[in-house]
């Protein structure tokens, strides 16, 4: 029967071709406009990590005190959203977690051996060697630093395939050296293509961002005083003036994120840091009580509110658009089947069930959502282009098209389609099949 | 094949309860060729999508091809419907979209009949009302007269037990009218059941047996000799 | 036009005119909505900086290996480049207005504050800086040269020997005095600095809406550093009037041919970053612009479509009416009256609606509360829309002939 169903249903709305149209456009566009804005906020609501998104911990410490008000950004529970060195020294030698690691964003200048060619900035993030594990970075070409790279401050780095391809033209360059404000690194990596879309890692710089060419040991790039270049706050003491004055200050500058695989780990370094914080305050560093505070990745995408109040906004306003346009059409499917009521009337003398005519009636609206969302997808392609253009180049990375996109535009709107279209088929179904006899 | 015994239809207003049918009694043999005839608003529409199982009734039994039908769900009597009774509207009530072939199909199709089953009864009913050669013809492409025949055909193409026939040369001029009716005879002679609502007393005398209803209730027409005169007066 | 009897056809399309009814109610709380967020975001982009914007040019500079005589080689640089054709002065800072990026700090006025007066962003420069910026001093006076010091990058932490604010900020810190004259607190080196001259406008580098700089987009403070550190420096370059583009052709060039061994990122015209910064925010209005239209349009194709459908289902009573003597005008009038009256139900509901969304995204977001205006703006919008949707499907009706009255249906 379907086929049949189908048939009639085609038949159907060829038949009024305007009132058809003019469904599909209604769809269309509120699909349209409503996956154009869906995908966006999927791109920023994305889990940039899956297979471990509930196994890695970003770690936040209360080292400024409860009677500090001057928390950027008016957190509620108080807490920064980075650490600072002394604690991220505390934390690296305690070793309690699975795998653990502390870093910040820095920056160098980069002299080509071609000395035709200009020095150009680049950005790197300072690490430990289980940052790439830890991340599952993809390497092209050697991997990580030692652990004793770490303890040795020693002047190597990994950096990415763009960099490797822009400084060496690509190939293998395991062993080749780069000039970093004229000091020379060995190169032990190189990275594939990593672009991990938000980089929850380090949410303060660069949310949606290319990311670091080159990784360096935190060792290595605090012994040679490489100052951060991402967000720094500071409060309560701000330490000497100087760069061992900074090391020893309270201000935070630092992302630690820990590895910890089990529900036993998660709760076992819970309570580390509640000690080690405890520990803080005998010693009369802090002057209140343990406050700590460990997110897995999914929650601190959350916490820290990656998803814009603009790209909300758009969504409330575009599905509240799609709202409008499934009223429209059902409207129009409504007028359309009571158009009808004549021939839904004889259908049922000559024997349709109520469940027959309900059935052809919505096979009719989900010809119309299934119409409705291929224009959809087709205004949506054009909707993202349009963002594109309007908007910055950081906005614009979260304008692609992924499958599943395609997949939820389909069905979003045939699903919202029929539903529109249940009211309707209902009436229809309520079509008396002595209609016929009694209108005449 | 349609008994009908005390059978009532009350409509129900907010107010009055009105009775179409009451105490209605009808009893259509296999084979006959029934006229129901009575003045408007006598109740012979009632009678007819009771008898076609449009509507339900209030109160009585109704027994059609041997099956009580009281009480029969929708499902069940679109069943019924579909299997045992043929219609034919006196406005066709052809589906305009749908061509010849297609509008003769629509029954088939709730039958479940496969595709070829589906092609060689068109083929059949059309062959039967002269229509072969406008398979493809939408309605509004013939004439009132073809119409019927291909409403005609609709009914016939399941081969029901039973034809309840509305007013059928209402909408027709009288050579049209004079052929469907043809057609009507000719079925009823290789062995239809039919029973045909009509207010002209000409149409009546062409079949086999009148039944008329005033207020609701069947009367006897021997009791009312001056309308069949009056009938007769006019043929 | 009498009400009664459209009301009772009405009850009899009771789902249809509901439907119009939400709809129309739905785009009236958007529109509203979106329309106030649109102007919010243009007036946002409009603000000024209190920069002469169209003649400054910015670029950055970094030096390779963070020589040891960066404060000499940042002062030949700027000399350098105030001796160019067609620049009016330049200087050298850690943040510049638009750029998204600087520093912030408390301001204390006594040493025993638990809580800060205002919160400010703090701008290095010398006595090059109002010259370079084209700020408007209102009171006080410039740096002299000798206040001015090095500060060897940002942990190299000293006390200004002066400083400048702006008007906002002087306002706010000093109610019901000049503050000039006065002094704030300096919590690192616990002195107090005097306030030697107050600008009149001089914006934060943070500027996006919702930012947690919006409560002290006005406050800025100048401490008389020369900042020189191994991160890249801003150098801001005022050009004579209409030499923007020159100078942002000639600067990087001369500043070659003095060395290589630095890296000068983007050069780039005030105006530039503040299309940049703001190209989001211009988006954003874009964007709901767009969707407010296909909301516009959306709805009244609906309401052709339904009223199209009603006309049709009432041409023999509309040829009645006719055939009974309505005029032609009766007959718009009635569809006219019919979408006045759905269309002010769902003006009705839609303010409400458009309240408590407007409340909501309050809550929800950094939003502010919708202004009385946009809801009445939003509901006259809708029922001229209404009004003019119901137009063509109202003519057609008008146009049917009192003859048909006369034929069978």
């Amino acid at each position: 029967m379907f086929s049949y169903y189908f048939g009639l249903a085609v038949r159907s709305l060829k038949r009024n071709i305007v009132l058809t149209v003019l469904m599909i456009a209604a769809v269309g566009v509120g699909i349209g406009a409503s996956m154009t804005t869906l995908t966006v906020f999927r791109a920023m609501d994305n889990d940039p990590i899956p297979q471990k998104s509930r196994q890695l911990f970003a770690v936040q410490i209360d080292n400024w005190g409860p009677e500090n008000k001057s928390i950027a950004g008016g957190d509620k529970e108080r807490l920064q959203e980075q650490i600072s060195y002394i604690d991220a020294v505390g934390l690296m030698n305690a070793k309690s977690a699975h795998r653990q690691i502390a870093m910040y964003k820095t920056g160098a200048a980069l002299t080509p051996v071609n000395a035709q060619l200009l020095p150009f900035q680049v950005q790197i993030r300072a690490t430990y060697t289980d940052f790439f594990p830890m991340f599952q970075t993809p390497f092209l070409a050697g991997g990580p630093w030692s652990a004793d790279d770490d303890k040795n401050h020693a002047d190597v780095v990994v950096i990415t395939q763009k960099l490797n391809d822009k400084v060496f033209g690509g190939g293998n360059s395991v062993g080749k050296s780069i000039n970093l404000d004229n000091h020379d690194f060995r190169v032990v990596g190189v990275l594939r293509f990593w672009q991990p879309t938000p980089q929850f890692y380090d949410l303060n710089n660069d949310q949606f961002g290319e990311g670091a060419e080159i990784y360096m040991p935190f060792t290595r790039a605090i012994g040679g005083q490489m100052g951060s270049w991402g967000n720094n706050n500071c409060s309560g003491n701000v330490g000497e003036p100087g760069w061992e004055g900074r090391l020893h200050s309270e201000c935070v500058w630092i992302q630690f994120w820990a590895e910890l695989p089990t529900e036993a780990e998660v709760a076992a370094y819970r309570a580390f840091l509640n000690n080690y914080a405890s520990d803080q305050q005998r010693s009369g560093r802090f002057h209140w009580p343990a406050h700590t505070k460990i997110r897995d990745v999914r929650e601190w995408l959350a916490y820290r509110h990656v998803v814009s109040d603009e790209v909300r906004i758009l969504v409330l306003v575009s599905f509240s658009f799609l709202l409008v346009c499934l009223l429209n059409a059902m409207g129009l499917m409504l007028a359309k089947i009571m158009g009808r009521a004549g021939d839904i009337g004889v259908r049922r003398a000559l024997g349709a069930s109520r469940s027959a005519i309900f059935g052809q009636c919505l096979i009719e609206a989900g010809v119309v959502g299934l119409a409705g969302g291929l224009l959809g997808l087709a205004l949506t392609a054009l909707g993202l282009m349009g963002l594109r253009s309007l908007l910055s180049e950081e906005a614009s990375r979260l304008t692609h098209f992924s499958p599943a996109d395609i997949t939820i535009a389909i069905v979003l709107a045939v699903l919202a389609t029929t539903l529109a279209g249940l009211y309707p088929t209902w009436r229809a179904a309520q079509v008396q099949p002595a209609w016929q006899l009694k209108a005449q | 094949m349609l008994k009908m015994t005390h059978l009532s239809k009350a409509y129900r207003t907010e107010v009055v309860e009105t009775y179409a049918l009451r105490d209605f009694s009808i009893h259509v043999r296999e084979g006959e060729f029934v006229a129901v005839t009575g003045p408007s608003g006598s109740g012979k529409t009632t009678f007819l999508t009771i008898a076609g199982l449009l509507e339900e009734f209030s109160g009585g039994e109704y027994q059609l091809d041997g099956a009580n039908v009281r009480g029969l769900n929708d499902n069940q009597r679109s069943r019924l419907r579909n299997e045992k009774i043929g219609f034919i509207f006196q406005a066709f009530n052809l589906i305009a979209d749908l061509n010849v072939q297609d509008n003769i199909d629509v029954p088939l199709r709730y039958r479940g009949f496969n595709a070829a089953e589906r092609r060689r009864r068109i083929q059949e009913a059309l062959g039967r009302v002269g229509l072969s050669a406008r398979s493809r013809h939408y309605p509004a492409e013939l004439s009132g007269g073809q119409q019927q025949r291909v409403a005609i055909a609709r009914a016939l193409a399941g081969s029901p037990r039973l034809l309840l026939a509305d007013e059928p040369t209402g909408n027709l001029d009288t050579q049209m009218a004079r052929g469907v009716l043809d057609l009507l005879e000719e079925l009823h002679r290789d062995g239809a059941t039919i029973v045909m609502v009509t207010h002209d007393p000409e149409l009546a005398v062409r079949a086999q047996r009148e039944v008329h209803i005033v207020d609701g209730q069947v009367v006897d027409l021997a009791a009312q000799p001056r309308l069949v005169a009056t009938a007769n007066a006019n043929t | 036009m009498q009400f009664r009897p459209i009301i009772s056809a009405m009850r009899r399309n009771k789902v249809g005119a509901i439907l119009i009814a939400v709809q129309m109610a739905i785009t009236l709380a958007i529109l509203c909505n979106a329309l106030f967020i649109i102007q919010q975001r243009l007036a946002m982009s409009k603000r000024p900086t209190g920069v002469d914007e169209a003649n400054v040019v910015v670029l950055d500079n970094q030096w390779v290996g963070n020589p040891t005589d960066q404060g000499a080689r940042q002062q030949a640089d700027l000399a350098a480049l105030r001796s160019l054709l067609g620049v009016q002065d330049a200087f050298a800072t850690n943040s510049v207005p638009l750029t998204d990026g600087g520093s912030s700090t408390g301001i204390n006025l006594h040493p025993d504050q638990k809580t800060p007066t205002a919160s400010s962003a703090l701008y290095f420069g010398d006595e090059h800086t109002i010259a370079a910026w084209g700020l408007k001093l209102i009171a006080g006076r410039n740096f002299n040269s000798d206040e001015v010091v090095d500060k060897i990058g940002y942990t190299d932490i000293k006390s200004p020997a002066a400083v400048i604010i702006t008007k906002e900020l002087a306002d706010k810190l000093f109610p019901n005095a000049s503050a000039v004259g006065q002094s704030i607190y300096d919590d690192s080196l616990k002195g107090q600095v005097p306030i030697v001259g107050v600008v009149d406008r001089l914006q934060v580098p943070w500027v996006s809406a919702g930012g947690f700089a919006n409560s002290f987009i006005e406050n800025s403070i100048i401490l008389p550093f020369r900042f020189v550190s191994p991160y890249p420096i801003l150098y801001v370059v005022h050009a004579q009037p209409g030499q923007a583009a020159a100078v942002i052709q000639a600067a990087p060039k001369k500043l070659f041919d003095i060395s290589r061994a630095r890296v000068i990122g983007k050069v780039r015209a005030m105006t530039t970053l503040r299309t940049e910064i703001y190209k989001d925010d211009k988006g954003l209005a874009v964007i709901l612009a767009v969707v407010c239209a296909a909301l516009l349009a959306v709805t009244s194709f609906g309401i052709v479509g339904l009223t199209s459908y009603w006309v049709a289902q009432r041409r023999r009573q509309i040829g009645i009416r006719r055939a009974l003597g309505a005029t032609r005008n009766a007959i718009i009038q009635y569809f006219q009256t019919e979408n006045l009256l759905i269309a002010g139900a769902g003006a009705a509901i839609g303010v409400a609606l458009a309240v408590s969304l407007n409340l909501w995204m309050v809550n929800s977001f950094a939003m502010q509360r919708l202004n009385t205006g946009y809801t009445l703006i939003g509901a006259v919008v809708v029922m001229l829309l209404g009004q003019a949707a119901v137009l063509w499907p109202a003519l057609k009706a008008a146009s049917i002939s009192p003859a048909l009255a006369t034929r069978a249906a």
